[in-house]
């Protein structure tokens, strides 16, 4: 696709953990497995995956925070996989980042005031009347008072810090976000603020998000397509609602059916697929299928041949040699 | 636990070669000096420097002169002092190193015991007064110089009140070999032992009492609460367990530089002839194999020690063994 | 049937400098035998001290408990520690939130279930060791024998959980309290442990006070639910009747800012305004009033106090107009 915004190409990240003094001590692990997939200006993709599949680790890629080990990404056409300096400062002004602990990203010694206008001040854009007007807007659009630029973080709730640091991220005007559970430690209520500013913002200015997060739900509500990872591979990807309606791929039917219902008529005769076990560790994936020594559905050619992430009659892409849907 | 201890043990064969390595040119490969000049000492000979030129090679190239220098040190063992003449340095070291040892182990047996003791003792009750004795006592110790501590405690048994039926029983001062006589071993180091113990005793206390009160707070404990054990089980099970390890830490560090030569003091006043004493003399008479025998000897035990330590940490431990 | 537990206007306070804060303002509820009873609230709402409370396990030397909490007819408040840690572990056995951090690093897991079984029963060493692996497998640890001779941190969120359960269930407690056991660990592994806790009931016939801020993780596995906003109980019933016709405009609210997985999917979700009040500054009246859209003069006087038989309600909208109310929320 020409017009994406941004655009993954089999991406690829391992870590190498051990000690440095003996070789055998030492493990690589594939926290991202050659991961292709676009975003297109506006959109939003969510990503869901358990914990440890490798989602922060994406997120930090694209955005540069980790150094690829292989694969590219493009960003607006440019390809910002390897770039360095002025030009990776440049990519970053468009390219901005949510944390999921609002609280360990944000300078506990600055205001509220000069944590949103760093970044303005970072690039130079404009005066420092501009910017005093700028940060003033900003404040505003995440839901808070100008009375609020005066205080500490430690003075706020955990969900009026998401904003602040919402705010600081809106500074640069970007193009794309990556939001790395961004509300998976509020509580619902507040939760359910956050992703109105969120779905808000997303309308009113155009930008496009990569939503990571574990509440399907929350995904639901925010995301136009969502890709389901596993063990650092995305094994699903399509639109929001036919994923969640009609899941094809066993891993994505199983997620979805261990998502509690808040509706005790509906719970008592849902299906419940109960996994059997953890997901493996990525130090040593199995062979074939990664998802295969937990799946119901699996055959011999799950345990030898990995299945390749496949569109399917309906549109969207799976990686599953026995897709439940499409 | 096997891969652990073997990759220790590599780790501590590369420390003990760059220690080697590094004290080696401290000596021989500072420029301005000749390491001739300063082995044969002060005012030695031309004939003399000659001759330990040419013993250690000093023409040749540098790694060929660290070779014969650790082939001296722990092959041949046949390095000789050039200030007290012929004087073979190593079979010195060797005699000092059990006094050093032997002072050294019991003293550590003491603080070990009694540090356990009152830090557990002070956390159990912590902030009453039990607490806040046992710390004020500890401070005491801690700021009490050993030098000073030594001196009075001499003064006290060997002069004062040595007559008295309290202290009768104290040698003079000296070291007795275990082998010829325990009893007279144990005598002649009960007091030195005690005097060093002292400083590390509130060290340790303090230490640990901290340690568990962090401990106490964890979750794990209200979950050993939540199982039905009494308070002191708590403590003296789940908390103690795992508290001793910021101890176990800090013990391989002070163990390794004590008998290193850092009880030096002690040694002195209470007249053990240990590697201390050792070192304090030839630092006095700059004889410089004797320095460079006892500092590659003190590393080395500093650098055991350690192993050791980290070794039994895992032992220990489990989560050190699972932390690469 | 008579209760195993009854609570009566429980309160834990803490002193502070600027005086009393009732962290929990006068709680009541009970639970019958093999019940699960689920407690739902924020952060902050006053769920862990409540059933930390019944065990006495506040450790903090500020805590002021009062009221009434009976087990088995027997007052626990002022009890003796003797007869406190009898119970602890023994009838009444406790899971906690985070498995990371809730079973001792330097022990083994078999070891800490056994030191369990021997406070309580006269069990040999070696008797309590097997007995220990016995639990691992009913709680469905994969080869139980060996999971037994490991550290706790070998094992995966999900396994530690378990064995924390196991440790729990290894007396046969009459209740478990379990604090959100399963708000650390993934959706997945969350669906295990609750089959697991559902299932406990009719292998230990336990009764379980299941403390969660997850609507539905009560909706599936509690027979009642009560729902606690800044210390106190809101609302409580039976689970089906609660999410069917919830009372309280706190309950809606919670209900509304959860995104849900099917349905119609709305724009935005519904939120409540604002946030809880700190304790020491909770309004005189009913606690929710400054945040609820349909507060009246009423509500800000007087507590309004918990009312009703089998659905109980802390709100004094009116019972005919509650229906037209809560559409009128929904619609907000
Ligand atoms: N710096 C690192 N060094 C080695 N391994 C790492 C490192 N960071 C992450 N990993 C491993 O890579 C895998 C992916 O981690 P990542 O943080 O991306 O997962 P995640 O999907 O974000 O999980 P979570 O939901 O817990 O945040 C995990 O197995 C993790 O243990
Ligand atoms: N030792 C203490 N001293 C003072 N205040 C305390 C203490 N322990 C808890 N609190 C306060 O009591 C209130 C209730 O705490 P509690 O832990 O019961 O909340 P909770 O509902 O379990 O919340 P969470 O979902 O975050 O676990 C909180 O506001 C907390 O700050
Ligand atoms: S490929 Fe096979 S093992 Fe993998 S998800 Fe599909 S059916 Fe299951
Ligand atoms: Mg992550
Ligand atoms: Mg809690």
């Amino acid at each position: 696709m020409s017009d994406a915004l941004l655009s993954i190409d089999k991406l690829t990240k391992t870590y190498t953990t051990g000690s440095a003094l003996l070789a055998s001590g030492k493990t690589m692990i594939r926290a991202v497995d050659a991961v292709s997939f676009t975003i297109a200006n506006g959109e939003t993709l969510g990503l869901v995956g358990e914990s440890g599949c490798g989602k922060s680790t994406l997120g930090r890629c694209v955005t540069r925070l980790l150094d690829v080990s292989s694969g590219s990404i493009t960003l607006a056409g440019t390809d910002i996989t390897r770039q360095r300096g002025a030009a990776l400062r440049e990519t970053r002004a468009g390219l901005q980042m949510i944390f999921q602990d609002p609280y360990a990203s944000l300078n506990p010694r600055r205001r509220v005031r000069d944590i949103v206008a760093e970044p303005l001040i970072v690039h130079h854009r404009g005066t420092r009347r501009d910017i005093r007007d700028n940060v003033a807007a900003l404040i505003q659009a995440v839901g808070l008072r100008s009375e609020h630029l005066d205080r500490f973080p430690h003075e706020f709730s955990g969900g009026q810090r998401q904003r602040v640091g919402i705010a600081r991220a809106l500074a640069l005007s970007p193009k794309l976000i990556v939001a790395d559970e961004p509300v998976s430690a509020l509580d619902v209520s507040v939760q359910a603020q956050i992703i109105n500013l969120l779905t808000d913002l997303k309308r009113e200015r155009g930008i496009a998000f990569l939503f990571i997060a574990h509440d399907l739900g929350v995904v639901r509500q925010i995301a136009d397509r969502v890709a389901v990872m596993y063990l650092g591979n995305i094994i699903e990807l399509g639109a929001t609602e036919q994923i969640l309606a009609a899941p094809a791929h066993p891993y994505t039917e199983a997620l979805i059916s261990a998502v509690p219902v808040a509706d005790p008529a509906r719970a008592a005769h849902k299906t419940r697929i109960v996994l059997a076990g953890d997901p493996p560790s990525p130090a040593n994936p199995p062979r074939g299928c990664p998802f295969h020594p937990r799946c119901g559905y699996a055959t011999d050619i799950c345990k030898t041949t990995k299945p390749a992430l496949e569109v399917l009659n309906d549109g969207r892409f799976t990686a599953c040699h026995h897709p439940r849907q499409g | 636990m096997a891969a652990t201890i073997l990759r220790r043990l590599i780790h501590m064969i590369a420390v003990l070669f760059g220690i080697s390595v590094l004290v080696f040119l401290i000596f021989f490969a500072t420029p301005g000096a000749n390491p001739a000049d300063r082995i044969a000492g002060k005012n030695a000979s031309p004939q003399t420097i000659a001759r330990v030129e040419k013993e250690f090679g000093l023409n040749r190239p540098l790694p060929v002169q660290y070779v014969i220098m650790m082939k001296k040190l722990f092959i041949s063992r046949n390095l000789t002092s050039f200030v007290n003449l012929g004087e073979k340095v190593v079979p010195q070291v060797f005699k000092a190193a059990p006094i050093t040892l032997s002072l050294v182990s019991g003293a550590a047996v003491i603080w070990i015991v009694f540090a356990i003791v009152i830090g557990a003792l002070a956390a159990a009750f912590r902030n009453g007064w039990v607490d806040r004795t046992l710390m004020v006592l500890s401070l005491i110790g801690i700021s009490m110089p050993v030098f000073w501590v030594a001196t009075m405690a001499n003064l006290i048994t060997q002069g004062v009140w040595h007559h008295t039926w309290l202290f009768s029983w104290v040698p003079p001062l000296g070291y007795v070999d275990f082998t010829a006589s325990p009893l007279g071993w144990f005598k002649a180091l009960i007091i030195p032992w005690i005097t060093l113990a002292i400083l590390y005793i509130g060290l340790y206390a303090r230490v640990l009492r901290a340690a568990l009160i962090e401990t106490m707070q964890e979750d794990f404990i209200r979950t050993a609460r939540a199982k039905g054990l009494t308070e002191r089980q708590v403590l003296l099970r789940h908390a103690l367990r795992c508290s001793l390890v910021s101890v176990v830490t800090l013990f391989g560090l002070d163990f390794g530089v004590l008998v290193g030569g850092g009880a030096l003091l002690t040694e002195v006043v209470f007249g053990l002839q240990g590697v201390g004493y050792l070192t304090y003399q030839a630092l006095e008479t700059l004889d410089l194999p004797m320095i460079m025998a006892t500092v590659i000897y003190a590393s080395v035990f500093v650098v055991v020690s350690n192993a050791v330590v980290d070794i039994v940490y895992a032992a220990f431990d489990p989560r050190m063994r699972l932390r690469r | 049937m008579s209760n195993l537990l009854d609570v009566t206007d429980l309160a834990v306070s803490f002193r502070t400098r600027s005086g009393l804060i009732r962290a929990v303002d006068g709680v009541s509820f009970s639970i019958a035998e093999r019940e699960i009873l689920g407690i739902v609230g924020e952060s902050g709402s006053g769920k862990s001290l409540t059933v930390l409370a019944i065990l006495d396990l506040i450790n903090d030397p500020n805590v002021v408990i009062a009221g009434s909490i009976r087990f088995k007819g027997t007052e626990l408040i002022g009890q003796k520690p003797g007869v406190l840690r009898r119970l602890r572990g023994g009838a009444i056995a406790m899971i906690f939130q985070d498995p990371m951090t809730a079973l001792t690093p330097v022990f083994t897991i078999g070891a800490q279930i056994a030191e369990q079984i021997r406070i309580h029963t006269e069990l040999s060493r070696h008797a309590a060791r097997s007995r220990a692996v016995d639990l691992l497998d009913a709680v469905g640890l994969p080869d139980p024998a060996r999971a037994a001779a490991r550290y706790p941190q070998e094992l995966s969120g999900g396994q530690r959980q378990r064995a924390v359960i196991a440790m729990a269930l290894s007396c046969n407690p009459a209740l478990l309290l379990a604090d959100e056991p399963t708000t650390a660990l993934d959706v997945t592994v969350q669906a295990q442990i609750l089959e697991l806790i559902r299932k406990l009931r009719d292998d230990f016939n336990s009764a379980v006070i299941l403390i969660t801020h997850n609507l539905g993780v009560v909706a599936e596995t509690a027979d009642r639910v009560a729902v606690m906003y800044s210390g106190r109980i809101v609302e409580s019933a039976s689970t089906t009747a609660l999410f069917a016709d919830p009372h309280h405009p706190y309950t809606w609210g919670l209900l509304g800012s959860m995104p849900a997985l099917d349905g119609i999917r709305r724009p935005r979700l519904a939120t409540i305004q604002g946030l809880p009040p700190a304790l020491n500054r909770r309004p005189p009246g009913c606690a929710f009033s400054p945040r609820c859209a349909f507060v009246r003069p009423a509500c800000i006087n007087a507590r309004p106090p918990l009312t009703g038989t089998e659905h109980q309600v802390a709100c004094i909208i009116p019972a005919p107009e509650r229906a037209t109310a809560r559409t009128q929320a929904l619609a907000a």
